[in-house]
């Protein structure tokens, strides 16, 4: 049997439907599912100064097995979690530090603070003293191995060839972490990337501002991890100040984030995007965002300024080219519904005196001009018994124009209402009343400002603008 | 610690978009070309003043230039009719559209501004300049100074002129709504030349003066309030009457005038652990009214929910030069209750649900039926029945008939958000339904970068149903899909293309072209 020839017409030809939903469909599950190629290929960080380099040669004396040793290996033992009362400032609101301004770090050392502090005395500065002296987040502030020399029986004096002593806390195990550590000279590098901000520890320092004021109570944790690093809500413990007491504690972001040369901040970073938290102001920037950032946008333009240039604003509120967030779909044609419903509301962006009417006269939707756009006896509304004359239906433009004006005013102009609603006479209407009830007491008020909108309805002389001389 | 000290550094970035759709007229009728071509140009300079102290006053210079044209204008009329929406020669003017521009260019701004002057305490803007408040979102050519206190608190006053359309290089944007107004340069008296006496409602424009002040909080992470003021003038010749007088002249009224005059509050609370509270109004001093109110309410419930309550209530105001400033219109209010949860660091949900309710004074049925009733006749052959308002004014004016009657729109958004660092796919769909029709639809997005962010790949499903019981014929189911690549050649230039492909009754098939090409260069 010979099949019947079938010929493609041309829409098909041009895209099939089912071709548009697979490509769609894939496109999207590509998107989800496939690995994210940033965090793969990223540059690793280099190596901080204080990442001991191979060490050579190996340690005379065999290392003992890292996990023999139970304390140091986490900041509570047996790793249980950490009071809040002992953690960095604004945890409770913050249970983690910022992956933005705090990258990710490798420090792979046994290290147990409680003990060198409550035991052995030593204070922050015995191993920290260029946090004293520090200005930048790029100086490096853990202790180069050769603090450790004095106590422990090791010597870092050279890092191309630490010598181990005899000790069991002068092997490389004792230390440091990792399979094997020490073995072949090596152990496992230090990773730890500057942080994304501007601090500097000797003026916090010089203004009596303690290690613990930022960094929670080290000395009472075993290991100290990233997790004793500040947390934005901390710093606002003193950044609030005010008068004397704010010194330069000002608490505009810009005292601490790092900013582009226009002032604004940097958002982009390997580890994410900087995104206000939700206790800031309330603009945390969750997917309904759109909807909600008036609220903060008309309270606090400078937050959003932090971040967003005005084009940023203007693309959207000012703009040429449609959002498809804001106006999905074939929004041509769906746009008058919603405009029907003021959702969104149009009158945040656009001006409908021109924006929207200059399209409704180039289509003949508006009735004011361009009547050749216009077939003849077609009616964009209801029938005039309904829409237009008295009495009123249920349906007639008197309810619309009270339930959502600005949908008229999208298309018509001042004459179309003039027509009927100015007096009647030389001012050439109906006479039909638009006023509001109350009306009458406002109108004094308004007429002594701006007389401007009673005389397109009213003569001058009209004896209703008396009442409101 | 402020940032360290440095040259004068440049910016600039420029986007060109391409792109070509079709206007289809509900009538069937025409259908426009759209065939439109955006310029921008944007210059920073900053810190003019060449190497800064780390306290000191610094000096910098932002404008954007930008060209909208659109070579489809005009398109679709041929023969007699070639040319006719804008030459008023062709078609007698039948197709005339006063005031359109085909490749309006306007400067979105350009100023010079100054800041941390006097030891932090002064600061200023001068040029074309946006101000964002409880206000709107407005424009103005002027002077702003701001004294920043270290005591929580800074002011600002501000003058000028307001950015009206038809001026050179403004658009129409930050105008009060309710007027339309424009450039009558095409008009005169000579042959094929609009008269403006043609256009009664087409205003002529001219500088509108303008002056604000505000007090705003400063520095403070859990509070923010900001208390502003602004008022503009109509200073531009106006027509009054919107038909000729006995003599055939239309009368106009001119010197200063009231265009906008409002005062406005925002205000939000937050503590960190807890929640906020937000809220704010704008008070239309020339309509003696509240334009706009809105409240807002959130809970921090645990680290990773968040739920909320916003009220918003708005009345539609215009230009004082406007009449339907004075025509019987009623407040918007919205309620919506809302949740958002953050599923994983790369997860998230919220979803709100409230109800939309429109006013009117006045029953719509029951003041049918007694306007029918006043007339003696029934409420079959009523509608429309009887030409002469006046006898009706009587019943229309009674406050007995004017009660406020409600109607209710349900209303419904969930968005969902999957992102990683070089992916993310989005969900957002929405409903309102009532008396007044009906939409409901969800689009999901996905974008994907590939090789560093060197590569794009975009795609959008969309399905949206509407229904308008006043024009039931425009009522339609749609499905849409958008497919975009974009490819960054060199790290200064960005390259986009997207492919838009809308199906529904309406329109059949409808196709957008988008092509943007961003550069950003600094040296």
């Amino acid at each position: 049997m010979t099949p019947s020839p079938r010929r493609k017409s041309s829409s098909d030809a041009l895209l099939p439907g089912w071709f548009a939903v697979l490509a769609c469909t894939v496109s999207l599950a590509f998107a989800a599912l496939t690995p994210d190629a940033a965090a793969q290929s990223g540059p690793a960080p280099p190596p901080s100064s204080a990442t001991p380099p191979p060490a050579a040669p190996p340690p005379a004396a065999p290392p003992p097995a890292a996990r023999a040793y139970t304390t140091g290996l986490a900041p509570m033992p047996g790793d249980i979690e950490v009071p809040l009362a002992l953690m960095p400032p604004g945890t409770a609101v913050s249970p983690v530090p910022s992956d933005e301004i705090f990258p990710p770090q490798t420090i792979p050392l046994r290290f147990n603070h409680k003990k060198h502090v409550q035991e052995l005395k030593l204070s922050c500065r015995s191993c920290h003293a260029g946090a004293y002296t520090s200005r930048t987040t790029k100086d490096q502030l853990l202790p180069p191995g050769s603090q450790c020399d004095s106590c422990h029986d090791v010597d870092h004096s050279d890092i191309a060839s630490v010598k181990a002593g005899t000790d069991e806390n002068g092997q490389c195990a004792f230390c440091h972490l990792g399979e094997n550590p020490g073995a072949g000279g090596r152990v496992a590098a230090v990773v730890l990337p500057d942080a994304n901000l501007r601090f500097p520890h000797d003026k916090h320092l010089a203004r009596n501002i303690q290690c613990g004021q930022c960094h929670g109570q080290v000395g009472q944790l075993e290991l100290a991890t990233r997790d004793q690093l500040p947390r934005m809500a901390g710093c606002f413990g003193c950044h609030n100040m005010s008068g004397a007491a704010q010194g330069e504690a000002r608490g505009e972001c810009t005292v601490c984030h790092l900013t582009h040369p226009d002032g604004r901040l940097v958002q982009a970073f390997p580890t994410g995007d900087l995104l206000p938290p939700r206790w800031l102001h309330d603009a945390g920037h969750t997917p309904d965002w759109l909807e909600r950032h008036k609220t903060v946008a008309g309270a606090n333009s400078a937050l959003c300024a932090s971040c967003h240039s005005a084009q940023y604003c203007a693309d959207c509120h000012d703009g040429r080219i449609r959002p498809r967030k804001v106006h999905p779909n074939d929004w041509l044609s769906m746009h008058a519904q919603a405009a029907r419903q003021d959702n969104p509301r149009c009158v945040s962006c656009h001006q409908q005196q021109t924006f929207c009417a200059d399209c409704h006269r180039r289509t003949g939707v508006a009735r004011d001009v361009a009547s050749g756009n216009r077939p003849t006896g077609s009616r964009f509304h209801p029938p005039p018994a309904e829409w237009t004359l008295a009495p009123r239906s249920a349906r007639h433009h008197a309810w619309e124009a009270e339930r959502n004006l600005n949908a008229c005013v999208s298309c018509h102009t001042e004459r179309d209402c003039a027509t009927c609603h100015a007096t009647k006479g030389l001012s050439g209407g109906q006479g039909v009343n638009p006023h509001p009830l109350g009306f009458e007491h406002k109108c004094r008020a308004a007429f002594s400002k701006n007389s401007r909108p009673c005389l397109v309805c009213h003569q001058s002389n009209d004896s209703f603008l008396r009442t409101c001389r | 610690m402020a940032a360290p000290a440095q040259a004068v550094e440049m910016e600039l970035h420029s986007t060109t978009a391409a792109q070509a759709y079709e206007v289809a007229s509900p009538w069937g009728g025409a259908l426009l070309d759209r065939r439109r071509l955006l310029q921008t140009l944007s210059l920073g300079l900053y810190h003019l003043q060449g190497e800064r102290a780390a306290d000191g006053a610094d000096y910098s210079l932002a404008m954007m230039l930008r060209l909208d044209a659109d070579f489809g204008v005009n398109a679709h009329l041929v023969g007699g009719d070639a040319g006719a929406e804008t030459d008023y020669a062709r078609s007698s003017g039948s197709r005339f559209i006063p005031g359109y521009q085909v490749a309006p260019l306007d400067l979105m701004y350009g100023y010079i501004e100054g800041r941390n002057l006097a030891g932090g305490w002064l600061g200023f803007r001068l040029g074309r300049q946006y101000i964002t408040d409880a206000l709107g979102w407005w424009s103005f050519d002027g002077a702003l100074v701001r004294l920043t206190t270290p005591y929580f608190v800074q002011a600002e006053v501000y003058g000028g002129l307001e950015q009206r359309g038809g001026l050179p290089l403004s658009t129409s944007r930050y105008e009060q709504q309710g007027v339309w107004r424009g450039s009558h340069a095409q008009f005169g008296t000579g042959q094929g030349r609009p008269s403006a006496a043609d256009y009664p409602s087409y205003q002529f424009t001219a500088p509108a003066p303008a002056f604000g002040a505000a007090l705003e909080t400063s520095g403070v992470s859990f509070l923010h309030g900001r208390l502003t003021y602004r008022r503009v003038y109509n200073t531009a010749t106006s027509f009054t009457q919107q038909f000729p007088d006995a003599s055939g002249n239309y009368p106009t009224i001119d010197g200063a005038r009231i265009s906008q005059e409002r005062i406005g509050y925002e205000a939000g609370v937050t503590l960190p652990s807890r929640g906020g509270i937000n809220g704010g109004f704008s008070y239309d001093l020339y309509n003696q009214l509240v334009g706009m109110a809105q409240g807002n309410v959130e809970a921090y419930l645990g680290e990773h929910v968040t739920v909320g309550a916003n009220v918003d209530y708005f009345v539609p105001t215009f230009d004082a030069d406007s009449i339907w400033n004075w025509f019987t219109h009623s407040p918007v209010t919205t309620a919506v209750g809302r949740v958002a949860v953050e599923v994983t660091s790369t997860v998230h949900v919220a979803a709100s649900g409230g109800v939309r309710l429109w006013a009117t004074d006045g029953d719509p049925d029951a003041f049918r039926m007694g306007q029918c009733a006043e007339l003696g006749l029934s409420v079959a052959d009523c509608d429309g029945a009887f030409g002469n308002p006046d006898v009706l004014a009587g019943y229309t004016q009674d406050e007995a008939n004017r009660g406020t009657s409600l109607t209710p729109d349900a209303l419904a958004n969930v968005s969902a958000r999957y992102r990683l660092r070089s992916a993310e796919v989005e969900l957002r769909g929405m409903m309102q339904a009532g008396e007044r029709g009906r939409r409901v639809g969800a689009d999901v997005s996905g974008e994907k970068r590939l090789d560093g962010g060197r590569y794009a790949l975009g795609t959008r499903l969309s399905l949206h149903d509407w229904e308008d019981p006043l024009r039931p014929e425009r009522g339609a189911t749609s499905f849409g899909y958008v497919l975009g690549a974009g490819y960054r050649p060199i790290q200064v230039a960005d390259m986009r293309l997207e492919w838009e492909h809308d199906m529904n009754r309406l329109v059949g098939h409808r196709f957008r072209v988008l092509g943007v090409l961003t550069l950003r260069v600094t040296p």
